[in-house]
């Protein structure tokens, strides 16, 4: 039980913790009733998981192999930035191609707005 | 601040070339000299001095990657409860933020936070309809932590 | 080797989910559906690709993470904007 063992054994249980979060998030992904629930569970948890994947990743090539690759830290970087963006562009073109909210939810505000919007524009 | 980094590396190089020894470590206790000197200066100049702004930066950063560990906890122990019993909802939410970066700051930290997603934008960049999970208590904990994120974005944008 | 038995059971969940995406695909009644499940699917294939990475200790496949993570989110914006407005690239031609 050498040092170098014990760092793959720490970065193998950091991937298996992001495959684990991906996984409950996958299991959202098919339980939740609409296209805005599962918004939630992807764009929270399955960036999450892959963070942890590709962190882990990293720190093996940089501490087993001593390689510090430049285009994983540009991938973990975009990967971060973009998963709120893409959801939030899903949940619009939602809404404005009209796709109904699940029969469960209780309130909407949007929808007196844009009605509102439109006798004005009328 | 552009100008402040801009000076900053132009006295590193003025150190390289001083010295003459065209090393990295050269230009980088250049680049320290540097940054000591604009920091005694600092109160000549008309903006803040950066390292401030890199820390409310850094500041940001470290809040987005807390939100989203706490958010996903949130969320998977919605998952994963056998009987769902959410009530999902869209509400608006005012904002006193003005422009396009920081108005888009606010729309990728409210989407980090437990259970919220931004569908929409009003025309005049002032109210947000947010997705939740769960009407009464997660709206409550994004209108709490609105200003604080508020607080965190204008350290950024206005200084 | 404790490690690679780790990662391949952390390859069977990410397969797994994979096909849990491909499902929602084939299923998913509206088509913004299909368009959440295929970034999804873009996520957890990266995640993939990483895991094999280490398995192979090979550093060849990060390109293969790097433009998979811009080509899904491009593709995702695109198809976003096809099905809100019809059209890809707005040209401003009335005004």
């Amino acid at each position: 039980m050498n040092a170098i063992t014990i760092i793959e054994l720490g970065i193998a249980i950091i991937i298996l913790i992001g495959t684990i979060v991906g996984f409950f998030s996958v299991i959202g992904f098919l339980r939740l009733p609409d296209v805005y629930n599962r918004a939630h569970a992807l764009s929270k948890s399955a960036a999450l998981g892959v963070l942890f994947v590709l962190v882990g990743t990293f720190l093996f090539f940089l501490f087993i192999e001593g390689y510090f690759s430049i285009k994983l830290f540009l991938g973990i970087f975009f990967v971060f930035l973009t998963s709120p963006v893409s959801s939030h562009i899903i949940c619009r073109t939602a809404y404005r191609s009209n796709v109904p909210l699940a029969e469960i939810s209780v309130r909407d505000d949007l929808k007196e707005a844009i009605f509102v919007d439109k006798e004005i524009n009328n | 601040m552009a100008m402040q980094v801009l000076a900053n590396l132009l006295i590193g190089l003025l150190w390289v070339f001083f010295q003459d020894d065209w090393s990295v470590l050269t230009f980088f206790s250049g680049y320290l000299f540097g940054l000591f000197v604009i920091f005694i200066l600092r109160r000549f100049l008309p903006t803040k001095f950066y390292l401030f702004t890199l820390h409310a930066v850094f500041r940001l950063i470290l809040l987005f990657i807390t939100e989203i560990i706490v958010s996903s906890i949130v969320v998977i122990s919605i998952i994963i409860r056998p009987k769902m019993n959410i009530k999902p909802g869209i509400f608006s939410m005012e904002t006193t933020l003005k422009g396009d970066v920081e108005v888009t700051l606010l729309a990728l930290l409210i989407t980090l936070t437990p259970g919220s997603v931004v569908v929409e934008i009003s025309e005049d960049n002032k109210i947000f309809y947010i997705h939740t999970m769960d009407i009464p208590d997660l709206s409550n904990s994004v209108l709490k932590s609105k200003d604080r994120f508020e607080n965190a974005i204008k350290k950024v944008t206005r200084s | 080797m404790i490690i690679n038995t780790i990662l391949f059971i952390s390859l069977i969940l990410i397969i797994f989910c994979v096909l849990a995406t491909i499902y929602r695909i084939v299923k998913g009644p509206s088509s913004t559906e299909r368009i959440q499940a295929l970034d999804a699917l873009g996520i957890y294939i990266i995640a993939g690709v990483a895991v094999f990475s280490i398995l192979q200790r090979s550093t060849a496949y990060f390109e293969v993470i790097l433009l998979l993570g811009i080509l899904s989110f491009i593709v995702t914006i695109a198809f976003a904007r096809f099905i809100e407005r019809g059209v890809v690239i707005e040209r401003n031609n009335n005004n």
